[in-house]
């Protein structure tokens, strides 16, 4: 075989072996997306939106964990965004080669990848045992600490995307680093850091394990933040385990839900930092 | 900022510079200092009732020195022009004149650097309070992500400058003006000063910078990016600029120096070899150094 075949041949078998590890890839989240359509789908009705969850047997719908999930994921990243923006700020502002900033790093990253049963568990020894009872507010907390991770290192890795030029000119100017990081660097920042929240609260909106621990569940409606809350991935978790058919076909509608909402969370970080980068060429 | 020499980090190739420049004969030996005798740095250093006052002024990033016992001053109502081949540290001067040297984790500056008589590197001495005398133009123009308006008005504005909107006005008006930069944006203050030109940006920086009175224009080869016809309006600009401000350039273009200074510093290595009255500097070198840098021979 010539060198030009040969070489032809070996482009040819890597091309082949991406082409072929892409489909894999792509084949088991297309299966699972068509898996949800096809049964969740069926079960999708105005009643979904306007109903509590039934008991077994009877008609209802997801209000009550809708809103749960809502609520909670809502107060998680309200904790959980200003924390995690505070600190990447420091990493990427104050902080940056301190030896403090390292650590910072090193605990996030370990935090980033900690099994979030694990940060169930704590939230609940930290809670909901000094409460003695499950509430919405411990599962907001456990979903905060979620978040925290992400958006540290999303804020950090979008305020070192700012040109050092830019923030050199506030200092130069006389500006206390402060008025530097809130006039300068966060405008310029803005869109990546939106992006960070987004994608933290996509992370957030599907944990079903640290809420197991903490907000558990409720039948009913509540609004109280004090008391147990319905939420989407619990009632899944324990709707699709039932043997009745009718929560069976709410835990599909539900992961549908679920499902289409990080699509459209993730899909809308994509727009924000499509058009930060089109910006950035002009 | 990737073709300045970045001080605080290690220029991996200390002679780019001076190799770009370089016809082809190849590669060049950057001659040590010491071995042209010393710096008779001494003779012209000085001027009478200097802005800034400089003595045996030191830089160390780590354990390297990046600046060896520089002795200057800076006079009032003219411009300086510092130029060397790269790496030879007329930028790290120029930052420690503002004290932007101390953003810079590890370097550290000895020496006595005297602002109207004051120690600008005093302990009670801050930093940030420095800076808002002496204004900065950098090599990249580098606007904020704001409107032109509001990246003029930065500078008022962090330092309360203005008690009024039409105050604050005025001084957006006169700053563009002075910058010759009014009659081009006027009527688009509102739109984001990102969107002009690399001139005009540079303009809008220079503008920005005066809008706050520094007593001292800093700028790091201001002209480094734009081409000649903006090149040659900035140096218009400074040439008025002179009549109000002390300014201190760095330039890599020595037509540049002969053209807008009136004073010239030579740096080879981190040393000042030689600084004068640039007609003098031009036409009579006193130093091997300087006559081999203005004459081609390197650089």
């Amino acid at each position: 075989m010539s060198r030009r075949a040969l070489r032809t041949f070996y482009n040819l078998l890597a091309l082949s072996l991406s082409g072929l590890a892409t489909a894999i890839g792509l084949f088991f989240l297309g299966a699972i997306l068509w898996t949800l359509i096809k049964n969740g789908i069926g079960g999708m009705s105005l009643n979904v939106f306007t109903q509590m969850t039934p008991p077994p047997g009877s008609s209802g719908g997801l209000l009550n964990a809708i809103y749960g999930s809502v609520v909670m994921t809502l107060i998680g990243i309200l904790i959980g965004g200003p924390v995690g923006m505070l600190a990447g700020t420091y990493l990427a502002e104050y902080g940056r080669t301190s030896r403090l900033s390292m650590v910072i790093r090193f605990v996030n990253d370990v935090l980033l990848s900690a099994p979030s049963i694990i940060i169930g568990l704590f939230v609940y020894e930290l809670l909901v045992v000094r409460m003695g009872h499950f509430s919405a507010i411990a599962g907001a907390v456990s979903l905060a600490i979620i978040a925290i991770p992400v958006t540290v290192r999303t804020t950090e890795d979008m305020l070192n995307l700012v040109p050092q030029g830019m923030k050199d000119a506030s200092t130069a100017m006389g500006a206390y680093p402060w008025r530097t990081i809130t006039s300068v660097v966060y405008p310029a920042a803005r869109s990546g850091i939106v992006t960070g929240l987004l994608l933290a609260i996509a992370r957030i909106s599907g944990e079903t394990a640290p809420l197991l621990f903490t907000a558990l569940n409720n039948q009913f409606w509540s609004s109280n933040l004090g008391a147990p809350m319905a939420n989407l991935p619990v009632v899944i978790f324990q709707f699709a385990l039932s043997p009745y058919p009718n929560w069976q076909q709410l835990a599909w509608s539900g992961a549908l839900l679920i499902t289409l909402t990080i699509l459209v969370l993730s899909v809308a970080a994509r727009l924000v930092v499509s058009s930060l980068a089109q910006g950035g060429k002009r | 900022m990737s073709e300045s020499t970045e001080p605080g980090q290690p220029d991996p190739n200390p002679n780019a510079g001076v190799l770009r420049h370089l016809k082809p004969s190849g590669r060049v030996h950057l001659p040590a200092a010491s071995e042209a005798g010393p710096a008779p740095s001494g003779s012209q250093a000085t001027v009478e009732n200097p802005v800034f006052s400089c003595r045996d002024v030191r830089v160390f990033y780590g354990a390297k020195e990046a600046l060896k016992g520089v002795t200057v001053d800076v006079g009032r109502r003219q411009v300086l022009a510092m130029i060397g081949p790269s790496g030879c540290g007329k930028s790290t001067f120029l930052r420690c004149l503002n004290r932007m040297n101390d953003t810079i984790a590890g370097a550290r500056v000895t020496g006595t650097i005297l602002l109207d008589g004051q120690d600008i590197q005093a302990q009670d001495q801050d930093a940030v309070q420095l800076r808002a005398r002496i204004g900065m133009v950098f090599q990249k123009p580098n606007p904020f992500p704001k409107s032109i308006y509001d990246n003029v008005a930065y500078g008022p504005r962090i330092h309360g400058l203005t008690r009024s909107r039409s105050e604050l006005d005025d001084i957006v008006c006169t700053s563009l003006q002075r910058a010759g930069l009014w009659d081009e944006v006027k009527d688009r203050l509102q739109s984001p000063g990102t969107g002009l030109s690399g001139g005009q940006q540079q303009r809008l920086c220079i503008a920005r910078t005066i809008a706050v009175h520094p007593e001292v224009i800093l700028m790091d080869e201001p002209c480094s990016a734009l081409d000649p016809i903006a090149t040659a309006r900035i140096e218009d600009l400074i040439d008025e600029l002179r009549e109000s401000y002390a300014i201190v350039i760095v330039t890599h273009s020595m037509q540049q120096a002969a053209r807008v200074s009136q004073r010239t510093a030579y740096f080879h290595l981190g040393e000042l070899i030689e600084v004068g009255e640039t007609d003098r500097v031009f036409t009579n070198p006193r130093h091997r150094l300087t006559e081999d840098y203005i004459t081609g021979r390197f650089g």
